[in-house]
């Protein structure tokens, strides 16, 4: 096996081998770390166990023994700390994901239309070199506390990185293809939206694919700022009691949240643009 | 017919002098012609088709089609470039009768049965220049990126005669074809030309091919680095058989020592 040899091909059973081997490192790194401290102070709360985190997760996802007397689980996991937080992130998350659609409308036209173009283009490139959790007191100050000023904080932080790169995409659809759309009859905006828009598209979504962290990354400076709930809120607020043992299943959940919307949104893709093959 | 008359392009040059591409060209091109435009890389062969296209516009002079001023590509001159021909997001039969699709559904009268119904009138039209393009139909569902250079080429062909366009325009369209693929398109855009009658322009560095394809050719040529390119060669084609036939016509043309042509 030549570990650097840019020919290598790696065989299914050391492929599985490899890529496995930091997942199964890192989780055997903890648990020594765990029970290393532990033997040290039976009480330390800062590496917990795997009982612990398990007490932590369960009383998370469907409540302390006290809350769940005579309560099926589903009903106990839909009224759970866990659930309320995640819905409540999620119609954050879903808001922030809508506000990317006139956004993308806007780098269609300012990459399409010249006169757009020039009216928002400078604008759009002074305003993406905000930086967008510097806004976030006046954001509290404009907004209030409430849930606007969380969507604006994500619309600030992650739009204007998803406008310039349609604008680009527009730009890079070749010449010929414009030409040959106004030889078939196309009007101006059927060449936007049913020959440039349909072929940016798979690009334009694996672009937001990319920023879902960013997206994720001012939601919960926001949650974690000023919030009543949420998944970041909660994160925050455990904290200070020192609640790892509830905190760690929280960042994984977050994480498999996201590999999830990560992984659908490249299904939805695949299937909506069956054409599409990634270069 | 389309006059194009006393025609120049000069091109801005950031901090330089301006570049004079072609520098008083006239031509009259009658209906049901098939012109080759040849010249050397530069010479301005492809800043003349987008001037008839409609693309850009000449610095001074005038391009008229039946007597009309055009500053715009439209419906009326099919296109067929080199490259990018193709609509990548759309299968074979898509890309053919997007045109017919343009011309009588907007963005938003696409889901009604009158749609439903025109679109398999559009269908089985496209199927049809599909098979005269020697596709087959199983092509029909595959996309751009499935089929070769030379049968993304015939789509291409397809996609522009479906509209009925009064001129053909063919931007070095066989250029990056293997020569096997390429010979069998010629003989095929020869036969496309008989059948529908459409005056075709087709730009090409290769006096063979301009040869053998066209009915006159026309050549460009710079007479120095600083003016642009001229009408150099405008002559007809006599009736080849051979390909000896077309290879003494191509030298003579490359010689120079041709007659202009009188319209």
């Amino acid at each position: 096996m030549k570990l650097f040899a840019i020919k290598a091909e790696p065989g299914r059973m050391s492929a599985i081998v490899l890529s496995w081997f930091l997942f199964a490192a890192g989780i055997a790194f903890y648990f020594y770390t765990a029970a290393e401290r532990h033997k040290e102070n039976p009480d330390d709360r800062v590496v917990p166990t795997i009982s612990q985190l398990g007490e932590g997760l369960h009383d998370a996802a469907f409540g302390t023994a006290d809350e769940a007397a005579g309560r099926s689980l589903p009903a106990r996991f839909f009224d759970s700390m866990l659930w309320t937080d995640t819905v409540a992130s999620a119609k954050r998350f879903g808001w922030a994901m809508l506000l990317l659609v006139p956004a993308v409308v806007l780098g269609l036209h300012v990459g399409m239309f010249p006169y757009v173009g020039v009216f928002f283009l400078r604008f759009i490139l002074f305003f993406d070199k905000i930086i967008a959790l510097s806004v976030l007191p006046i954001l509290f100050i404009a907004f209030g506390i409430d849930e606007l000023s969380k969507i604006m904080l994500i619309v600030i932080g992650v739009t204007p990185t998803i406008i310039l790169d349609t604008i680009n995409l527009t730009k890079g659809v070749p010449k010929e293809q414009i030409v040959k759309g106004f030889t078939l009859g196309a009007t101006d905006f059927a060449i936007a939206y049913r020959v440039v828009l349909k072929q940016i598209l798979p690009k334009i979504l694996n672009s937001i694919r990319l920023n879902l962290k960013a997206i994720m990354l001012f939601l919960f400076a926001g949650e974690m700022i000023a919030s009543t709930d949420g998944l970041a809120y909660r994160i925050a607020l455990l904290r200070r009691n020192m609640g790892m043992n509830t905190i760690l299943p929280y960042v994984l959940w977050v994480a498999l949240l996201l590999f999830l919307v990560d992984w659908s949104m490249r299904v939805i893709n695949q299937k909506l643009h069956p054409w599409f093959r990634e270069r | 017919m389309i006059e194009i008359r006393n025609v120049h392009v000069t091109y801005p040059v950031h901090n330089g002098a301006p570049k004079k591409v072609l520098a008083g060209i006239n031509l009259t091109i009658q209906p049901g012609e098939f012109i080759a435009v040849v010249g050397q890389t530069g010479c301005g062969k492809s800043t003349l088709l987008r001037l008839i296209l409609g693309q850009e516009t000449p610095t001074e002079g005038q391009i008229l089609i039946e007597g009309q001023v055009i500053d715009h590509p439209d419906r009326h001159r099919g296109y067929v470039p080199q490259k990018y021909s193709l609509f990548p997001d759309k299968t074979v039969l898509e890309n053919i009768i997007f045109g017919l699709e343009l011309e009588e559904f907007g963005l938003f009268n696409r889901w009604t049965p009158r749609y439903r119904r025109r679109r398999k009138i559009f269908e089985a039209q496209a199927h049809e220049y599909l098979v005269s393009m020697g596709l087959h139909e199983t092509d029909a569902k595959k996309y751009p990126d499935q089929l070769s250079g030379g049968m993304q080429q015939r789509v291409a062909i397809a996609q522009a005669l479906i509209m009925k366009p009064s001129i053909l325009l063919m931007d070095e369209a066989f250029s990056a074809l293997d020569p096997a693929t390429r010979r069998e398109m010629q003989r095929l855009i020869r036969e496309v030309w008989k059948k529908y009658k459409t005056t075709i322009l087709f730009v090409t560095h290769n006096t063979a091919e301009a040869v053998f394809l066209a009915t006159r050719v026309i050549g460009l040529a710079k007479t120095d680095n600083v003016s642009g390119s001229k009408v150099a060669i405008d002559a007809l084609v006599p009736p080849h058989e051979t390909p000896e036939e077309v290879a003494d016509f191509a030298r003579y043309i490359e010689s120079g020592e041709v007659e202009e042509y009188a319209g």
